[in-house]
């Protein structure tokens, strides 16, 4: 695990970037919205991994959508990375979670790189890109900086930009932040686990694997110049689930030998078996959002018998962070199981 | 909080200038031949990426595009006719070939193209139709420019497989920082962090190759059940060999 001063050092450099920090409140994914659901898994799922919430027995579930900004100012229709934890709550009232977001690879392979990161993605006074400078850029065959969303006068962009001119390690991450919008509906993006896992079958063999969401109703982001639609993701999503439940595929890609198995940077080739591990399906948004959509508290190391992390340094460092952050703005904790070398 | 924008028209107007059609074609007419002049790219090979991994090596994809020698519908109809006179012979050489997924023959205004998906090596792929079905590579690389030159291919193999190869599609990657990994790869480029690169010049690369490279295959296939060999498929489905 990683020391417990530098989980608050990690937590601190992103609250240091903050606008506005929030006391008691997540400095990033502030914005967010608690769901209740049930998880049923495949047929095969069992044959894959002996987690119980993979034996095909339905599993109650929470969840908590979010949007990746920090700070109270909500922007749906801003480019953002939204987040999507998915708590599945076992019969012996332990937990297994799964955090992911729509970003595919993450832009940082350990936590030396996210101190030098958090470094230079600061802050600094963004505004719209002189015509003539645009002009420019089209006559050297480049796409001029985006214009400032509405009422935006600082942004990280030009740091992070140049984090990722500096280390191709980062770019695949940093490229699709950019280019990733505002989904129409939280149920209407995929979300992507990041990190390695290794599962365990019943008959002993463990696989390495990484996790996403798909939702059945198809991805869908809402048109880039809208960006002044500033809240609609909490309404759209209510009024959804009071039609009809909205569902969501877990898939499950199986890594090969020779796959990056311990850094979030790293894509696996999209010729990886795939497995379908099971269907969520989002009954109603929670009634008390105080206590399950901001008191709830997710680690991506809480996990089911059946399901280890991986040796990622990222995985290992959210471990501390997040349970940091959680006494920081405090969270509710929440029951570790008992052999999880893992644990506190 | 009232919305606040320094938009002004010349603003407006300049972000709309790329989709106008003088932008066009100013950029087909002057910006890309200049810049192609001034930054000349190397036209990436074609081909999946060579591979130890299992899950690479099976159900690869092969996007010939074959440029017919007679450009007009007679031309077109002949290699209609070459490909109906030999169905026998394709069926037959898929059956005892047993690493092909699919086989397509379509013709694109004036090229005849052959898109399929195989597993294994790609030599070896090419290597077991010829044995199987040279007669059908003969009919139809005989119409196609330079291809006198590789049949019959039963007599030319390496050549033949070369030939292949260099009529396969570069595949852009899915995403589109390994499509900068491969140009750097092309041009020896093994640099790791801290380099000095310019992301923001991506559009210009990507234009520059695909002006190379005008024909390629966006991503490597888009599979239902990737990680799974023909043979492993007509196993599970019970349709025996």
């Amino acid at each position: 695990m990683v020391d417990e001063s530098v989980a608050k050092q990690l937590v601190q450099v992103i609250i240091d970037n903050l606008p506005e920090p929030v006391p008691g409140r997540r400095p990033v994914h502030t914005i967010g919205m608690g769901v209740k659901g049930k998880f049923v898994a495949s047929d095969v799922a069992r044959t894959y991994c002996i987690a119980e919430h993979f034996n095909g027995q339905p599993v109650e579930v929470s969840m908590r959508f979010s949007n990746g900004m920090g700070g109270l100012k909500q922007h749906d229709g801003w480019s953002d990375v939204r987040g999507m934890a998915v708590r599945f709550h076992l019969s012996d009232g332990t937990a297994s979670d799964l955090i992911a977001t729509t970003l595919g690879e993450f832009f940082v392979r350990n936590v030396e790189d996210f101190f030098e990161f958090s470094k230079v993605a600061k802050l600094q006074p963004y505004q719209r890109r002189h015509w003539l400078l645009k002009i420019l850029d089209y006559l050297q065959l480049k796409v001029p900086p985006r214009n400032p969303n509405p009422n935006e006068t600082e942004s990280i962009d030009a740091g992070v930009l140049g984090y990722a001119d500096r280390h191709r390690f980062s770019q695949l991450g940093i490229f699709q932040v950019g280019q990733i919008g505002a989904p129409e509906s939280y149920a209407r993006a995929s979300y992507h686990a990041v990190h390695t896992f290794w599962v365990t079958a019943p008959d002993g063999v463990r696989r390495p694997v990484r996790f996403s969401w798909q939702p059945v109703a198809g991805v869908r982001n809402i048109d880039a110049e809208d960006v002044s639609r500033d809240k609609y993701l909490f309404n759209e999503l209510e009024d959804r689930l009071k039609r009809w439940p909205a569902r969501f595929m877990l898939m499950m890609t199986i890594g090969e030998e020779g796959d990056a198995l311990d850094d979030p940077t790293k894509p696996w080739p999209g010729t990886r078996l795939r497995v379908a591990m099971g269907t969520l399906t989002l009954i109603e948004v929670a009634k008390n959002q105080d206590e399950d959509g901001e008191r709830i508290s997710f680690n991506p190391n809480r996990l089911a018998p059946g399901i280890e992390p991986s040796d990622d340094p990222i995985l290992k460092a959210r471990l501390g962070a997040y349970e940091v952050s959680r006494e920081m703005r405090g969270g509710c904790p929440f029951k570790w199981r008992q052999d999880n070398a893992h644990t506190k | 909080m009232p919305i606040q924008s320094d938009e002004r028209p010349i603003d407006r107007w300049v972000d709309g200038l790329p989709k106008t059609s003088f932008f066009e074609f100013v950029a087909a007419r002057i910006l890309v031949p200049f810049w192609a002049w001034w930054t000349p790219v190397k036209p990436l090979p074609g081909g999946p990426h060579p591979s130890f991994q299992r899950g690479d090596n099976v159900q690869c994809m092969m996007n010939l595009v074959m440029p017919l020698k007679d450009k007009s519908p007679v031309g077109r109809t002949l290699a209609a006719l070459a490909i109906a006179q030999n169905k026998d012979a394709i069926y037959a050489g898929l059956n005892n070939v047993g690493t092909v997924h699919f086989a397509r023959f379509v013709i694109v205004n004036d090229n005849i193209c052959m898109f399929s998906v195989y597993d294994g090596d790609f030599t070896n792929y090419i290597r077991d139709f010829i044995a199987t079905i040279g007669s059908v590579f003969n009919a139809v690389v005989g119409l196609v420019e330079d291809g006198e030159k590789v049949i019959p291919c039963e007599q030319n193999v390496e050549a033949f497989i070369q030939w292949v190869h260099e009529r396969d599609l570069y595949q852009v990657p899915d995403t589109a920082t390994d499509f900068l990994r491969d140009q750097e790869a092309l041009n020896g480029d093994e640099a790791v962090s801290p380099v000095n690169d310019d992301l923001t010049l991506l559009p210009r690369k990507l234009i520059l190759q695909l002006r190379a490279n005008a024909n390629v295959s966006l991503g490597n296939g888009y599979r239902a059940y990737p990680g799974f060999s023909a043979a492993q498929v007509r196993e599970r489905l019970g349709l025996g060999w």
